[in-house]
């Protein structure tokens, strides 16, 4: 994770190769014109060098016919071994504009050694007149040596003359492409520094930027910093650290709001304690003075009227006992007949009530106060509104494992949207005749009591009456339901 | 402002590498080129061909003819020589030529001592061929190996011939040599002479002299003062005709003068285009030089050995003056 380093580097390192290339390009091109100098140099020097030391030659030959000593003759041996030299040299410039000239001129110079080498052969002979005769052709050599000289060089440069002034036109784009170059890669380097300078500022411009928002409070807005080195990591670090300070503010805000919820639902349970307790005060008062009632009207004569409030009494008992607790089907049918008891009070006549019950099934556990709101319901729709009456059938079954328990009246029916209604417990019941507890409360009751669905069906025509049936297991499925449910 | 900035930026970048990539094309890339090393072989023939009169007409022919059979045959030739008949120039020439060793010269006939012992000795010790072209220089006297050029000897008949043909069988014909005596010049005049000799009524002066221009002038004064009835001039050294013509038509007409010579000369093809010369022998300079070569290259390979002594004579014809345009 070295990036911004690794940045430093490859700039330094691009910088480095583009200096690198140039001055290899800019030796490389140095020493080929150099090399190109000396070429032509050299041709020119080598050639004079001929007609120099043709020159000696004929001196060093001249002297020895004069004072034939040791050292002249080494002196000339000397000389023609320099001539020799140069001939090999000038040998080395053949080319395909000079080749007759140049072979001419090298034959020429064997012919100078060969005429010298005859006068000396003469000279030792003691034939003066031949050796004379032979210096002085030596001479002439020497002087067509030397003109051939000037007339090769002046070839050479007739021939070399394009490229020479190549060469001058050359170095004088050579400068001006210096000073191109020069110019495009400062350029060059001025832009690449300053992209590569904001490559690695404006992402810690960002992240200061994102830094000072932080410490405005403004955690919900994510730090993004294009970039590819150490800053961005940081930026993500950076917004990590941001997203838990969020996660952490807003657990806080949850648990402070949660923690106020539950002191109000606290103070709303120890309300509801109270009101419950008020409410228990109430009943148990109410039962009381029915007691007393009843007292009163048994003293006074009127069994009937102290039947009727022993009633009352008993289910208003019954229903601050019960509510939430399971009982037998005998307690229920119990009540039952109390509640009729006190309907038929009411309604004397018009009601009837059929009761078929198979005394095995009264062990059966039920939830409290389950059949009577579907009694209830059977008197307000079937019996209440008819003038001639109507009659109610509870009837109890034995039905192998399940016990059936079906109440039947003869009243107008339920419309089959109600009723469906009614089975999902989706009806919401706002007849005010009820006691409360309504029918969907039963159903949504036996369903949490007994964990199994469809335990009751309704089967209702219209204007022929209506057949609640309720199927009970004899034992129940989940105990332990029933269990929490009992406590 | 910023992207203008970047635009006018990346401009100024293009720009830059554009004089940039231009320049480096100029100074990296050479058009001129290096002589193409020797590619030949070392032992190519090199051939030299000598005249005295570089730059004429007709010796231009001659080197123009050797150059494109020298190439032919794969031989290497260069013409050297020296201007307007200079001796000295033209034997120096020869003396380096042998001296340089080539393998062949091909030279101009000088009827001089130098040049005989330049021939005889000198490149006899080196081994080096000599071919005359154009003049001869008799082989006893030179040892060159033949004679490539026109039978001089022929040519004077001709001349003879087409001044008869022209004048008639009777007048006083000047006869213009220069003092020289060049051994091609006395063919011509033997060749001349052996025609006019049948015919007694032709009388024919005789006479010499040296080959400078005014040296001419004062010559042919001499002669049209001493025979103003002269009929006919043939000038036997083509490149006196020209200054010879110049005194005679300083004197009066050129036309009513019958006047011949040779087409050798440096004037001769002007004059005869403006009708001062009433007739040419013409030869065949770029045979000879063709022919030179071949012989040569053929002696020097050794495929006809020895060679024709008594020359491969080339092509001559006559031209009158009404011929031309």
């Amino acid at each position: 994770m070295n990036r911004i380093q690794k940045k430093i580097w490859m700039l330094a390192s691009v910088v480095l190769i583009i200096m690198a290339v140039i001055w290899i390009a800019l030796t490389y091109y140095n020493q080929k014109t150099q090399n190109q100098y000396n070429d032509i140099l050299q041709r020119y020097l080598s050639m004079n060098s001929v007609t120099n030391s043709s020159q000696q030659v004929v001196t060093d030959l001249n002297n020895y016919l004069l004072e034939p000593s040791e050292d002249n003759l080494d002196n000339l041996n000397h000389s023609k071994e320099k001539l020799n030299d140069a001939k090999a040299e000038v040998g080395k410039l053949i080319n395909s504009e000079n080749e007759f000239a140049l072979v001419n001129y090298m034959n020429l110079i064997d012919s100078l050694i060969e005429t010298s080498d005859r006068s000396l052969m003469f000279y030792a002979e003691s034939d003066t007149d031949t050796s004379n005769k032979e210096f002085t052709e030596a001479t002439r050599l020497s002087k067509y040596i030397s003109e051939m000289t000037l007339t090769l060089i002046d070839t050479e440069l007739k021939t070399y003359d394009v490229f020479y002034r190549g060469i001058i036109s050359q170095s004088a784009e050579f400068k001006k492409l210096g000073i191109w170059l020069m110019l495009l890669i400062t350029l060059l380097l001025l832009m690449i520094t300053y992209w590569f300078s904001l490559s690695i500022t404006r992402p810690v411009q960002q992240l200061t930027r994102a830094a000072n928002e932080l410490s405005a409070g403004k955690f919900d807005k994510e730090i993004k910093v294009e970039s590819n080195d150490e800053i961005s990591f940081l930026a993500q670090t950076f917004n990590r650290m941001r997203i838990n300070i969020n996660n952490l503010f807003q657990e806080i805000q949850q648990k402070a709001q949660l923690e106020h919820e539950l002191q109000q639902s606290k103070l709303l349970l120890q309300e509801s304690q109270l009101k419950n307790l008020q409410s228990q005060i109430n009943p148990h008062f109410l039962f009381n003075t029915l007691n007393t009632l009843s007292k009163k009207a048994y003293l006074e004569g009127s069994e009937e009227t102290s039947d009727l409030l022993v009633s009352v009494a008993g289910l208003l008992r019954y229903n601050l006992k019960w509510l939430d607790k399971s009982v037998t089907l005998q307690d229920e049918v119990m009540v039952i007949q109390q509640y009729m008891n006190i309907q038929k009070a009411r309604f004397t006549d018009r009601l009837t009530m059929h009761l078929e019950i198979e005394r095995s099934c009264l062990n059966v556990q039920i939830p409290g106060l389950t059949l009577q709101p579907i009694i209830e319901n059977a008197v307000i729709y079937a019996v209440e509104p008819r003038e001639d009456g109507g009659q109610i059938w509870l009837r109890i079954k034995d039905n192998n494992d399940m016990v059936r328990i079906e109440v039947e009246d003869d009243g107008p029916g339920i419309p089959e949207d109600k009723r469906i209604k009614i089975l999902n417990g989706e009806l919401v019941e706002t007849n005010s005749a009820s006691t409360g507890i309504g029918f969907t409360n039963v159903v949504k009751r036996l369903r949490l009591f007994y964990g199994i669905e469809n335990l009751m069906d309704i089967q209702s025509a219209m204007g022929e009456g209506t057949k609640v049936v309720i199927r009970i297991p004899k034992t129940r499925g989940i105990e332990q339901h029933a269990q929490t449910l009992d406590r | 402002m910023r992207k203008a900035g970047l635009i006018f930026l990346s401009f100024i970048c293009i720009f830059l590498s554009y004089l940039t990539f231009i320049t480096a094309q100029k100074a990296f890339h050479s058009n001129w080129k290096l002589p193409a090393a020797s590619s030949e072989k070392e032992d190519r023939i090199r051939i030299v061909l000598i005249t005295q009169e570089l730059e004429t007409p007709f010796w231009d022919k001659v080197g123009k003819g050797a150059a494109l059979q020298a190439k032919k045959d794969g031989a290497s030739l260069e013409v050297w020589g020296s201007y307007g008949k200079n001796q000295d120039d033209f034997l120096k020439k020869l003396e380096i030529a042998i001296q340089s060793k080539v393998d062949g010269i091909i030279v101009q006939g000088l009827d001089t001592d130098k040049f005989k012992e330049l021939t005889k000795i000198k490149a006899a010790f080196y081994g080096i061929p000599i071919i005359t072209v154009g003049n001869d220089v008799p082989k006893a006297e030179s040892l060159r190996k033949t004679y490539v050029g026109s039978d001089q000897h022929l040519a004077g008949r001709m001349i003879a011939k087409l001044m008869l043909s022209d004048m008639g069988q009777e007048g006083n014909v000047i006869l213009l040599s220069d003092s020289q005596q060049e051994y091609y010049q006395q063919q011509r005049l033997t060749g001349i002479k052996e025609v006019l000799q049948s015919f007694p009524n032709v009388k024919t002066i005789y006479a010499e002299t040296p080959e400078a221009r005014e040296q001419v002038i004062a010559k042919t004064r001499d002669l049209l003062n001493q025979y103003p009835d002269a009929d006919g001039f043939i000038a036997v050294n083509a490149n006196i005709a020209g200054a010879m013509i110049q005194e005679i038509g300083r004197r009066g007409q050129v036309e009513p003068y019958y006047i011949y010579s040779f087409d050798d000369g440096s004037e001769s093809n002007t004059l005869l285009n403006q009708k001062k010369l009433d007739g040419v022998i013409e030869q065949s300079p770029e045979m000879m030089g063709k022919k030179s070569v071949d012989v040569l290259m053929r002696w020097l390979e050794n495929e006809t050995v020895p060679l024709d002594a008594d020359g491969y004579l080339s092509e001559i014809r006559m031209i009158k003056a009404m011929d031309k345009r």
